[in-house]
């Protein structure tokens, strides 16, 4: 054999391969340079006003003091209450789609619409849930921002659960049925079994979005400067509250926005690592 | 290829005892089976005797695990694949759309070619059937539990790691829980697809033991490429080519001496 190494096309190759590597990494570079710089100023800004104040004080009018803590309780009931709503309904459809009509019409066009409403704006579900709840009921409430992210959950676990209920082996599915085991019972015990970490891990990636999401609740849980459990009133909710406080012209209010959204980065970040983990534990089959 | 070859008159076995033992199980008639408009078998006939072996050799794509697949109905769980024709079981046809097809399944066991051992543990792989079909308590479920682990020839392997996941087997384990979890709902016919291709020649020796334990109790139908097992476990054979059912005789006459010319060839490794 020839010495390769010594050819003009060896060297033209390894040279092309450095180029492309570089490129490669620069442009990675470039992506999380902007993260790493929105992280810093978060923290930074963030860190400043963090107390335990911010947990178990109300907001404060402005050049008061105060905390976040009814946005925080709002948030984690609004968040809860979609997560309740959208993800039965979005593992039914989601099993529909993998099990029962697999190979049906129906499927086609629920999938071809479920992405469509997965990247819809969420700003016009904000405006839809607005018009069929909040014009009807005459007031903003709870539950109209607890609907609009339910709407926003739905098509993340119709997609999630479709994907990975697809992924469980049919040999499974053929193994149990020649047990003389019906449908329903394949789908409880054998294809939720297998397709369970990754179901869990998209409901994981379905909370981190809505955590984050400001523009449905803006038309429908609107906010409350005050401490309630009613899900019939507005209720205050972090993002809404960053928005309000981040425009405001107020220090104080500005601080505790910059605490807010530090916050909400942390608790999508721990949303996403834990859905990460779970996601690599995956069961072999 | 003539089709004079499916309405030979079959050559009675040799002595009047064994025509008087010989049961039929399971009757295939004039079966047809399609894909979307292609024809996977074409006019199919053949008995499963009671308590015996079958097997069904022939080259890859000939409609042996086809055929096998219709016995228990599995091919319903996919669109577009019809069946006609009759296969009797017990003198029922159970291609008939009323038939309950999850009583079909419990009578007719189905082991595949990969190990299909259920996301479970030991224990719950065999238990999952039985507990479909019957409320036993715990003490008797554990008797049938260990029985059928007995009868796969498994227990003496895991009687002490009985909760441990099923997928911790090895390959050769995980088919042996697979056949102890299809006679653990104590069904009547057993088809094994293949049951030998993903595994090692001593685990494809304890399962071939095993099949000439089972047959006392069950009647079995076995797919497989390899001859030499087909000629070792079987006391029927039947020869499948390009859909069509060519041969079904005693293990020892398609071996010794068949009546086809394509048997002869495929058995003697002219083609196949």
């Amino acid at each position: 054999m020839a010495d390769v190494a010594a050819t003009p096309r060896y060297h033209r190759r390894r040279w092309r391969n450095r180029l492309a590597t570089a490129l490669s990494i620069g442009a990675a570079a470039f992506g999380l340079t902007w993260l790493v710089l929105i992280l810093l100023v978060l923290v930074v800004k963030g860190m400043g006003g963090l107390s335990l104040a911010v947990f178990t004080e109300m907001t404060p009018p402005p050049g008061g003091t105060g905390g976040l803590l009814n946005p925080i309780i709002g948030s984690l009931i609004l968040t809860m209450l979609a997560v309740l709503f959208g993800t039965p309904l979005g593992m039914l459809a989601g099993t529909y789609m993998a099990e029962y009509g697999r190979y049906s019409k129906l499927t086609m066009v629920v999938r071809f619409i479920n992405d469509i409403l997965l990247s819809a704006p969420s700003i016009v579900v904000g405006l839809f849930v607005y018009e069929i709840m909040v014009a009807q009921m005459g007031h903003f409430s709870a539950w109209a921002g607890a609907v609009a992210l339910a709407i926003i959950v739905i098509p993340v676990v119709v997609r999630t659960t479709e994907d990975m209920l697809l992924l469980v082996p049919n040999t499974q599915r053929e193994a149990s049925a020649a047990l003389g085991v019906p449908q329903w019972l394949v789908i409880r015990h054998i294809a939720y079994r297998a397709a369970r970490a990754g179901i869990i891990t998209g409901v994981l990636l379905a909370v981190a979005r809505i955590t984050g999401e400001t523009a449905p609740l803006l038309f429908t849980a609107l906010n409350n400067q005050f401490f309630s459990w009613n899900l019939n009133a507005p209720m205050a909710s972090l993002p809404v509250i960053i928005f309000q406080f981040a425009l405001s012209p107020y220090a104080d209010w500005q601080q505790l926005a910059w605490t807010g959204a530090l916050l909400i980065t942390a608790a999508v970040l721990g949303l996403s690592i834990l859905a990460r983990a779970l996601s690599a534990k995956k069961v072999q089959l | 290829m003539s089709l004079a070859i499916q309405t030979e008159v079959k050559e009675a076995p040799e002595t009047p005892a064994e025509i008087a033992a010989l049961e039929p199980k399971v009757s295939v008639r004039r079966l047809n089976f399609y894909y979307g408009a292609y024809r996977a078998l074409a006019d199919n006939n053949v008995e499963l005797y009671k308590n015996k072996v079958t097997a069904f050799i022939g080259p890859s794509g000939c409609g042996k695990s086809t055929l096998l697949r219709i016995l228990n109905r599995i091919y319903d769980l996919y669109p577009n694949q019809r069946a006609e024709g009759e296969v009797l079981l017990d003198g029922e046809n159970i291609l008939n759309p009323k038939q309950d097809v999850n009583l079909l399944r419990a009578k007719v066991g189905m082991v595949f070619q990969k190990p299909t051992p259920f996301p479970m543990t030991i224990y719950d792989n065999i238990a999952f059937g039985v507990r479909l079909y019957e409320q036993l308590p715990k003490s008797e479920l554990d008797a049938r539990v260990e029985d059928s682990l007995r009868r796969g020839a498994l227990w003496d392997e895991v009687k002490d790691k009985l909760d441990a996941s099923g997928l911790s087997l090895s390959g050769g384990q995980q088919q042996r829980l697979c056949i102890a979890r299809t006679v653990a709902i104590r069904p009547e016919v057993i088809l094994l697809d293949e049951p030998c291709s993903a595994l090692d020649p001593i685990s494809t020796a304890k399962i071939e033991e095993l099949i000439d334990v089972l047959k006392q109790d069950y009647t079995i139908a076995i797919v497989t490429h390899n001859m030499q097992q087909a000629a070792r476990t079987s006391d029927f054979t039947a020869f499948m080519y390009l859909g069509e059912l060519v041969e079904f005789d005693e293990t020892t006459k398609i071996f010794t001496n068949p009546r086809q010319q394509r048997t002869q060839d495929y058995i003697t490794g002219r083609f196949g």
